[in-house]
């Protein structure tokens, strides 16, 4: 019989002998037998996961003899509620929240008269009052966030790439023309920046051989792609992951974040998904023992758009 | 590190080439010895003095780096007619596929392979489908027997945007045996290669190559997933170790290639990264639920966790 | 004066009673305590669901607190010397060196690890179902709007600290989240870099990013959450449950179980419940396995990386905006992030927030209700919040073009422009369809209480079949409510005689 059909009464009148005192459960004795095993073999395995836990078990069994143990507790407890204890349903009387008229009005009163009449009587010193709470609340305000951090400045305009740095990868040796074949790529540093935090995160560059000849990637760019190399910043210009991602057949760098891909034989122009600008192009060159140099500093910011970008 | 120090001592030696190898073979192969290519190839020595750089074949994916896979490594093997057959160093050893298979792999190329690649295997430029049906000579056995080793040649679907990983359609020896022969037509390297020692091999120094490196396009727990344009970095979970190094040094499809920034030693590192931790995770957390997970996790999450207390609730309570 | 002088132990109900009289000469407990056992809980199932997010927050107290002690929240790099070999000499940071330690090298550690963040999954979760509990059926009307808001705000919060605890152990998967969330930063018009570098401490990565995080995630945002979670359970005993419409129940009573003991006993054993539902998850399943993704550095990245599922809709956002930057006047906005991440959260969040009073407005219902509606009795509110959770669904789908795209093998550039156009689209049809769907249900109404045809045969031979009488309950009926007029419109009064104005209904 569902709680449903029956009436509701107020617990504080209900004997007991009320109907909506018994229990749900048809067969008390037998309901309580089967919520006391569900109880034991939680209590059991609650006392397994101690056990476990003393000899160090592995973590599932860690997890199934507490997760088990709570769970069959949880549900004799529940059970107990459910089926063993007054079923109802029971009623309780809902009071309005508001007050009368006249404890409004009353309350309503004091609040105008303490506030605009004895306040009001006072402009100079409550206006004091109001302006030295704004102020401390402004001064306050700038420990608070100026201490946080360094202003940034023209930090995000520039890296540390200069005339004539070498490009190293991760373990800082340097990159020789020799040394990748067409269709290979590999993550370089400014030398002696690559074990560096800045370096990883704000130089980080890929290179890339396309080709075997000389490579322009956009007009005005003639000797920045010297024997097929070209090197890219790896920072996407939609939010920053380093993309990594080169498929060396259809000639894409794709951000493995948000799959912006970038055409590396046209200048790293993005021609799909969400990155606005082309990854900025490092102009390289190839000294007189076969090592790849920076040519200069990238000539733009790299990495995504923010206010200050011009 | 060991192996540069190796190569100094080694190179001026060339006289002794043959019984430096053999030694070497004996101390840092240990007892897999048998099995090695390296003993194999080193047993089949009989002329030390052909070691002349000058009959090197060419390098297919062109590096200048040495022990980068190229035939420019620390020890080199001959044959009696004066053929490159292996090489390599402690790390990884490249071996030549057998020539006495050619005869039987001419006969499965025209089978197989002619009908696409043509008879000379030359490739035939299909129309507004560029490099589909490439070229395959001088491309070294290693990118040859990749390809084929891995079931993705012969291909199921000639026009699929990426051949698929399956069953070969070939033996191990019909695979060795076309590998041979498309090789022998214009021999390059590189060969196919072997990692050694892969159980000593430093792991750690693997995973953060394989982060810097792989993870980009196969993730970091090796799962694989769609890229652009229809194609797909597929799933390293069962890839054997010999084809993991192959396709690092070959680059195949659109997967780039790493010839001269790795070298032989940083892609054994892999090599045992990717057969070690990639295809068997260290899970003490419970079900993997494969690998690199929130949408799994929240799924899971949302259906099981979620799920089932709502259940919980609706038995708890009124249902009106 | 001289009762207060009897002796406190003169109970009639042993020592307990001694006890409570001691207390209530100190508190003044007895007065409202016996109202307070009888306090009655309606037993709908659906109320119970913001308890699964209220014992899920204990959980996550608890297991918190656990980890706190074994957590260093340092962006100091060291070198991994733990018992997980493939990390050996790798340079992380002492952040996620103490993870991996307490993975693997604390016990217990790694199964705290995964119910706080199994707990967090659910916690969020339970609170999503919950407000669309008391969305779909008005629980959040008049006087309940400011519960709802602080609902709101608690779970924008929750989100909030999900995110930066999934931060903290500075792993690959994680640190990539921290550069997006730099960058998006950065792209707020103005001040964003400032910002940014205020967050961080300098440009990315900054070396103060974890500490910071770390002592909001622990101190400050769940010291907030808890005040907020007790004024939204004084608020819910203050202003007393909603309950369904129902026999013997009126906006003036509340029906069902009292606290003590029935739902004291329900209340306990579902707490147990669900931790232990959290538990099992937390050992037998696996969460985010850091081992495996290796320590952050900048310049590695792993494919298919999402956030958890509740920033997922954020991630789908930003992954299907167009490439919409703007230049000009020596200044960029690069709206292709600041409209996903910004914007769109905002005014998501923002109309949460003020839904009960934008409902309001709308329907000029300025009544009290403590019945509620059934979803299809208000098929115009029950319409908009499918389409607007079909919204949000679209972009979490949005979030895993490359899994979705991986698994059914088609083209990723496909998929991309399928959620394009499916966020749009797929809302724009809910509502009608859900429309729809209520009016439908509203004429099939009532389930059990359908109404009979009453079939007879006329003298012709003809079958005519008649609906029977409507009993009350039955039938079609609109609960849309009916604006009170500004005057009584007396009968017959006189429209142009002076302070009479008639008004249409």
């Amino acid at each position: 019989m569902s709680a449903d059909d029956r009436t509701p009464v107020s617990l504080s009148t209900a004997g007991p002998d009320d109907p909506h005192m018994q229990p749900l459960a048809r067969n008390p004795q037998r309901m309580e037998m089967a919520i006391g095993l569900a109880m034991v073999a939680g209590i059991a395995a609650i006392i397994g996961f101690g056990v476990a836990y003393w000899y160090n078990a592995d973590p599932w069994v860690l997890g199934a003899t507490l997760g088990g143990g709570l769970s069959l507790l949880g549900f004799g407890i529940t059970a107990w509620g459910k089926y063993l204890m007054p079923q109802g349903p029971f009623v309780e009387e809902r009071h309005d929240l508001r007050g009368t008229d006249e404890e409004r009005d009353v309350f309503a009163a004091a609040v105008v008269q303490r506030g605009g009449g004895i306040l009001g009587r006072r402009k100079l010193l409550a206006g004091l009052a109001g302006l030295g709470l704004a102020a401390f609340g402004v001064v306050f305000a700038f420990p608070l966030i100026r201490s946080l951090g360094p202003l940034p400045g023209k930090t995000l305009d520039k890296t540390n790439w200069r005339k004539g740095t070498y490009l190293v990868d991760q373990t800082g040796r340097e990159i020789h023309v020799d040394d990748l074949a067409v269709g290979g790529i590999v993550t370089v540093f400014p030398k002696g920046k690559e074990d560096t935090p800045e370096g990883q995160a704000v130089d980080q560059t890929v290179i890339i051989r396309i080709a075997t000849r000389d490579f322009t990637t956009r007009p005005g760019r003639e000797t920045w792609g010297p024997q097929g190399y070209v090197a890219y910043s790896k920072l996407c210009t939609h939010l920053g992951c380093p993309v990594g991602l080169y498929e060396q057949q259809l000639e894409l760098l794709v951000c493995p974040c948000h799959q912006s891909m970038f055409d590396v034989t046209n200048g790293a122009w993005p021609n799909f998904g969400p990155a606005p600008r082309p990854l900025p192009q490092l102009p390289i060159y190839i000294d007189g023992r076969g090592y790849i140099r920076a040519q200069s500093d990238y000539t733009e910011p790299v990495g995504p758009g923010f206010w200050e970008r011009s | 590190m060991t192996h540069s120090i190796i190569r100094r001592l080694l190179l001026p030696v060339v006289v002794l080439s043959t019984v430096t190898l053999s030694m070497l073979v004996f101390f840092a192969g240990g007892s897999s010895g048998a099995a090695d290519p390296a003993t194999v190839v080193a047993s089949t020595v009989t002329d030390a003095q052909a070691t002349t750089k000058a009959s090197l074949p060419p390098a297919a994916y062109q590096t200048g780096r040495e022990n980068s896979g190229a035939a420019n490594s620390t020890d080199q093997v001959f044959n009696d007619k004066g053929q490159l057959v292996a090489y390599g160093n402690s790390d990884m050893v490249y071996t030549e596929a057998p020539s006495q298979l050619i005869p039987m792999g001419q006969a499965l190329y025209a089978q197989n392979c002619a009908s696409c690649h043509g008879n000379n295997a030359d490739g035939v430029p299909a129309k507004d489908t560029p490099g589909s049906f490439p070229n395959l000579r001088g491309l070294g056995s290693g990118t040859i027997d990749f390809w084929i080793e891995s079931g993705r040649m012969p291909a199921a679907d000639t026009t699929a945007v990426q051949a698929n990983r399956k069953q070969s359609r070939l033996t191990h020896e019909q695979a060795l045996a076309v590998t041979a022969y498309v090789a022998s037509l214009s021999p390059a390297t590189p060969f196919i290669p072997t990692v050694r020692n892969l159980d000593t091999a430093d792991t750690s120094d693997g995973f953060s190559l394989f982060a810097l490196n792989c993870a980009a396009c196969h993730t970091v727990t090796g799962g694989g997933d769609a890229l652009a344009a229809g194609t797909y970095a597929p799933s390293l979970r069962k890839i054997p170790a010999t084809q993991v190094a192959e396709a690092i040094r070959t680059g195949p499809g659109n997967m780039p290639r790493f010839t001269g920034n790795l070298s032989d030693a940083q892609v054994r590192n892999i090599v045992a990264y990717v057969t070690g931790n990639i295809q068997h995770p260290v899970n003490p957390g419970g079900l993997g639920l494969g690998g690199l997970g929130p949408v799994a996790e929240g799924f899971l999450g949302l259906a099981l966790g979620i799920g089932l207390l709502t259940l919980i609730a609706f038995w708890i309570g009124d249902r009106t | 004066m001289t009762d207060t002088a009897k002796k406190p132990d003169a109970s009639a109900f042993g020592p307990v009673g001694k006890a409570l009289n001691e207390l209530d000469d100190r508190l003044g407990i007895a007065k409202g305590g016996r109202s307070l056992l009888d306090k009655i809980f309606p037993d709908h199932w659906s109320f119970m669901l913001g308890e699964i997010a209220l014992y899920s927050f204990v959980i996550l107290l608890l297991s918190g607190i656990f980890l706190t002690l074994y957590f260093v929240p340092s962006q100091d790099v060291v070198t991994y010397m733990g018992s997980y070999a493939p990390l050996h000499g790798q340079h992380v940071s002492a952040a996620f060196a103490s993870t991996v330690d307490l993975t693997f090298n604390v016990r217990c550690g790694l199964l705290m690890r995964q119910i706080h963040h199994w707990a967090c999954v659910i916690f969020l979760g339970a609170i999503v179902v919950h407000m669309a509990r008391v969305f779909f059926t008005g629980a959040f009307r008049k006087p309940r709007e400011l519960n709802w808001s602080i609902g709101t705000i608690l779970l924008i919060l929750g989100i909030a600290n999900g995110f930066l605890g999934y931060s903290l152990p500075d792993d690959l998967v994680s640190g990539t989240g921290l550069r997006i969330a730099f960058s998006i930063t950065e792209s707020i018009p103005v001040v964003g870099t400032y910002l940014s570098f205020f967050l961080f401490g300098g440009n990315f990565p900054g070396t103060a990013v974890i500490p910071r995080f770390f002592t909001i995630h622990v101190l400050l945002v769940p010291l907030i959450m808890l005040g907020l979670v007790t004024a939204h359970l004084f608020l819910l005993v203050r202003q007393k449950h909603t309950q369904f419409p129902g026999k013997g129940r009126t906006e003036k009573n509340v029906v069902g179980a009292p606290m003590v003991p029935v739902f004291a006993a329900k209340a306990t054993g579902f707490f147990f419940m669900v931790f232990g539902v959290t538990a099992l998850l937390g050992g037998l399943a696996q969460i985010n396995p850091i081992w495996q993704f290796g320590p952050y550095d900048a310049a590695k990245i792993s494919y298919a990386v999402q956030p958890d599922w509740y920033m997922g809709w954020l991630d789908g956002a930003l992954r299907i905006w167009p490439a919409w930057e703007w230049t000009g006047f020596g200044h960029t906005i690069p709206l292709e992030v600041t409209l996903p991440a910004v914007i769109l959260p905002g005014i998501v969040f923002t109309l949460a927030l003020l839904w009960p009073g934008l409902e309001r407005k709308l329907t000029k219902d300025e009544a009290m209700h403590n019945l509620l509606d059934r979803p299809r009795d208000r098929p115009k509110r029950t319409a908009f919040g499918s389409a607007y959770f079909a919204f949000l669904a679209m972009l979490f789908i949005a979030s895993s073009t490359d899994v979705v795209a991986n698994f059914f093998h088609i083209s990723l550039n496909a998929v991309l422009w399928a959620m394009r156009v499916l966020v749009i689209l797929v809302p724009l049809i809910t509502y009608p369809v859900a429309y729809a769907l209520c009016k439908e249900l509203q004429a099939a109404e009532g389930g059990k209480r359908k109404r009979a045809n009453v079939v007879t045969r006329t003298a012709e031979g003809e079958y005519v079949a008649v609906p029977a009488e409507q009993r009350p309950g039955d039938g079609h009926h609109e609960l849309d409510p009916e604006p009170v007029p500004d005057f009584i419109d007396f009968d017959g009064a006189d429209p142009s005689a002076p302070g009479v104005r008639q008004v249409g209904r």
